[in-house]
């Protein structure tokens, strides 16, 4: 890959880079409507000409895609979401495949759209084969009846946020009549290859799949989009490499957003705030078509509601429910985020209502045993960190400004392990990964653990992108997985390569290691879920047009083991700063007939560097895993933590009730004037 | 239509469609990949050069709107004594993660730095204003960038001069 060197001098090789010989440009015609039959297509390639359906693939997958939500690679009949590709156009350049745009001819017949999910959930299907427009629907944990002093009850919303990396989605596609090779951008080559191969019924030993240097992800790129599949089959059709670059616009309308989730939660407590039971309808706005989060996505929430918290009685109502919108993908903490907030929100409600401390109302519900949840979460003895969270984040020195408060546990996706393969070449030890960096400098991950375990100088160390024709087997990087399941598989690696030396050399020595040609790739499974707490302090200044200043945010993570100190820092600061603009400026916004009102990443509410001046301290807590490098998982965890701190100390200040995000300046003011 | 311009310290010459924006040219045409396109409305920073000296965002013009004038990509500025201690900066304090901003960014300082400044913060961040970091939070940006220009003010102008980089 280039390397960071490479990257400062302007020599990186992102996807939009990437150019081969005779290679010709693909651009997309998009549904101008949110809902409309269409009846009739003009353009080079139309849905009569490529058939499939795009696969689920990366985060939220797992969950087996139901028949009328999955996702036609080009809409045939019903258009379902402005933005949905209908046809495709070709051109030996960008000017001229955009130039071929003008020539494609669309007959629609518009329908009334569905656009809020509530309302949704008991109409009319928008998709023609489906019954209801309910994508998945569960119910976690138990009914009961409680005795209960107070009952709480709010309805809390975070809107559609996206994903927005710098560098948009992109691949390069070739089939050279028997082979499929695709370079991407992307946060796994693995769950692209499978996408790919399930997409175009293609044999997965036909299919390439190399990672280039990717421009930030956030969830985005570990997808798998209808617009891949179409490039894909126009090349084998016309036997040329073919490119797709999307442009900003694009990314707005037809990318996939997450969150869009809408929490209604009842507590019941005693008078001294002990929550004694939980219950909630989640629902989320999952678009028109099921990706696997869609469908992931409300339960998932549902189950990791509780949080840290010990509550004995649950009883959640998880349901997904398809709306004329673009599809629903992961963003920065994909759930772990929308629990959090819901949770952390109705704690601080609870605590007015009875007037007690927020902090005491969080410590009370905290355990210090292990607690499994009625929905399944196991939680780890929580009430000793959070006790020393608050000693650390020094909560007293700040409580005259009224600070807001979270506490949460981030529990990463690390359950299946993750593939790495070594190889020693020429004096140089190369190693791949299975899950993708986009940004998170597994480079230092990688040539921290080869050096310790290998003994060999970071010199001699080269972290390579990922590349399916390289380690066979892998899985992704997103939930926070990477420095755990990654960091395990680069030890099992290098173990297993100085093993094998041992047998053959009945000895070992870094220098007995460079001076072989050898190669040795490991799967390393694993089993079971992991608890990361953390908890944030936030204060925040109120000007007289009503404008939030963050002004301090204080975190307190446990990162397992630091692997890397700085890294863990950058990481938890730019995580701060997604989690600031969630609750100030970020969202996707619909109108009611379905159209993106957003036009543009300002717009979108991306926080430039004027936007936060403020001061962000890391304090990191060192609670091991049992894993070999005691690593836990932390690049999730600012997006979960910090929005709930920002809004309860804007709700502090101000005295202002808040429930949704982004916050409403308006909404401040009005109280002043009351 | 016929283009003439300084590319990096050499003219130029090229024939190019009249709607063509200037950063296809550098990127297509010139092979000068430094140069990002991260939005298509002007509003991200990652396709900033310099035209004249001065940032600009070359997805927000036509390649004929620089006739005669002189565009430096991140690739033209690499001799210069200011920008070699910004790369070093942003290398040794993370000024990025993914490193798509990055070309964009390095500009706009180099810019900043260029012009002197009173060394606070907030000029620094006024000056990246136009440039969107969804990686780092900005916060090793900032640090990076003022790093670099406490070593340049160290640097005495003389020294700067030996180097036939002074002002
Ligand atoms: S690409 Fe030029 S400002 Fe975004
Ligand atoms: S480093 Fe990724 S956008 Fe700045």
């Amino acid at each position: 890959m280039s390397t960071f060197e490479d990257k400062v001098n302007g020599r990186g090789l992102f996807i939009d880079d990437v150019r081969l010989p005779d290679m010709q440009y693909v651009a997309f015609f998009r549904s101008e409507y949110a809902r409309a039959r269409v009846k009739h297509v003009k353009a080079d390639f139309t849905s009569r000409d490529l058939q499939g359906i795009a696969a689920a693939a990366g985060e939220g997958s797992e969950s087996d895609v139901r028949t009328p939500f999955r996702e036609p690679i080009l809409a045939g009949d019903v258009v379902s979401y402005v933005g949905q590709p209908i046809a495709a156009v070709v051109g030996r350049t960008k000017y001229e495949a955009e130039d071929k745009l003008s020539e494609v001819e669309v007959d629609y017949e518009p329908l009334e759209p569905l656009v809020d999910p509530e309302g949704a959930i008991n109409s009319e299907p928008i998709l023609p084969d489906a019954e209801s427009n309910i994508i998945a629907e569960n119910y976690l944990g138990k009914d009961f009846n409680v005795d209960a002093s107070v009952v709480v009850e709010e309805r809390l919303y975070i809107p559609r946020i996206l994903t927005n990396p710098i560098e948009t989605r992109g691949l390069v596609a070739h089939y050279d009549g028997n082979n499929l090779t695709v370079w991407i951008s992307t946060q796994s080559v693995y769950s692209i290859k499978e996408a790919f191969s399930r997409s175009l019924s293609l044999d997965p030993d036909k299919i390439r799949v190399i990672q280039v240097d990717t421009g930030g992800a956030f969830g985005l790129k570990g997808g798998f989009y209808p617009e891949y599949a179409v490039v894909a089959l126009i090349s084998m059709r016309t036997g040329k490499p073919m490119k797709w670059i999307e442009s900003r616009s694009e990314h707005i309308v037809a990318s996939r957003p997450g969150r869009g989730a809408i929490g209604k939660i009842k507590l019941y407590a005693d008078t001294r705030g002990k929550v004694l039971g939980l219950k909630g309808d989640i629902i989320v706005d999952a678009g028109a078509y099921d990706t696997g989060m869609g469908s992931f996505a409300a339960s998932y929430i549902a189950y990791q509601l509780s949080g840290p918290y010990a509550i004995d009685r649950q009883y959640i109502h998880a349901v997904s429910v398809a709306t004329n919108k673009a599809p629903l993908g992961p963003y920065r903490g994909a759930g772990r985020p929308e629990a959090a907030y819901f949770m952390e929100r109705m704690m601080d409600q609870l605590a007015k209502r009875l007037a007690i401390d927020p902090i005491d109302v969080r410590l009370r519900n905290l355990s210090s045993s292990s607690f499994v949840s009625p929905t399944g979460l196991k939680i780890d003895p929580a009430r000793p960190f959070f006790e020393r969270a608050l000693r650390e984040m020094e909560y007293e020195r700040y409580r005259g400004m009224k600070p807001g408060v979270s506490f949460f546990v981030l529990v990463p996706a690390a359950s299946g392990g993750e593939g790495c393969k070594i190889t020693v070449r020429d004096g140089l030890v190369h190693v791949w990964l299975g899950g993708s960096t986009h940004g998170q400098r597994h480079d230092l991950l990688v040539s921290k653990i080869v050096s310790s375990e290998l003994g060999v100088d970071r010199g001699s160390i080269v972290y390579e992108l990922s590349d399916s024709g390289e380690l066979s087997k892998g899985i992704g990087a997103w939930g926070s997985r990477t420095a755990i399941v990654g960091g395990n598989a680069v030890i099992q690696a290098c173990r297993k390569l100085k093993d094998e030396i041992v047998k053959e050399k009945g000895g070992y020595s870094p220098s007995m290691l460079t001076d072989l040609n050898k190669s040795v790739e490991v799967f390393a499974d694993f089993r079971g879920s992991l608890n990361s707490f953390g908890a944030n302090l936030a204060t925040v200044q109120i000007n007289e047009l009503s404008q939030v200043d963050v002004l301090d945010v204080v975190c307190y993570y446990d990162v397992g083991r630091a692997i890397n100190e700085s890294v863990v820092r950058e990481q938890i600061e730019g995580g701060t700063i997604q989690g600031i603009g969630q609750v100030l400026s970020e969202k996707l916004a619909y109108g009611k007939d379905g159209q993106v009102l957003t036009s543009s990443i300002s717009d979108a509410g991306v926080l430039r560097s004027t936007d936060f001046r403020g001061r962000i301290t890391v304090k990191i807590a060192e609670f091991p895993s049992d894993l070999p490098h005691g690593a836990k998982g932390v690049g999730e965890s600012p997006t979960i933590g910090v929005p709930p701190a920002i809004v309860s100390a804007i709700e502090n200040v101000s005295g202002v009730k808040i429930l949704n995000t982004p916050i409403d300046p308006l909404s401040l003011t009005r109280r002043e004037n009351e | 239509m016929e283009l003439k311009f300084t590319l990096n310290g050499e003219k130029r010459q090229i024939d190019v469609e009249p709607r063509k924006l200037l950063i296809d040219v550098l990127r297509d045409d010139f092979g000068l990949t430094s140069v990002h396109s991260g939005c298509d409305t002007a509003m991200c920073g990652a396709c900033t050069v310099l035209v004249d000296g001065k940032p600009v965002k070359s997805c927000n013009l036509l390649a004929m709107q620089v006739q005669d004038s002189e565009v430096q990509t991140l690739e033209g500025l690499s001799n210069e004594h200011r920008m070699k201690i910004l790369k070093k900066s942003f290398l040794k304090n993370h000024g990025l993660q993914c490193g798509f901003c990055t070309s964009g960014m390095l500009i706009s300082s180099f810019y900043l730095l260029k012009k002197g400044r009173e060394s606070d913060d907030d000029e620094i961040r006024e000056a990246i204003e136009g440039n969107i970091c969804r990686c780092t939070g900005y916060v090793s940006i900032v640090k990076s960038i003022r790093e670099a220009d406490d070593i340049l003010n160290k640097t005495s102008l003389e020294e700067l001069e030996m180097k036939g980089e002074g002002r």
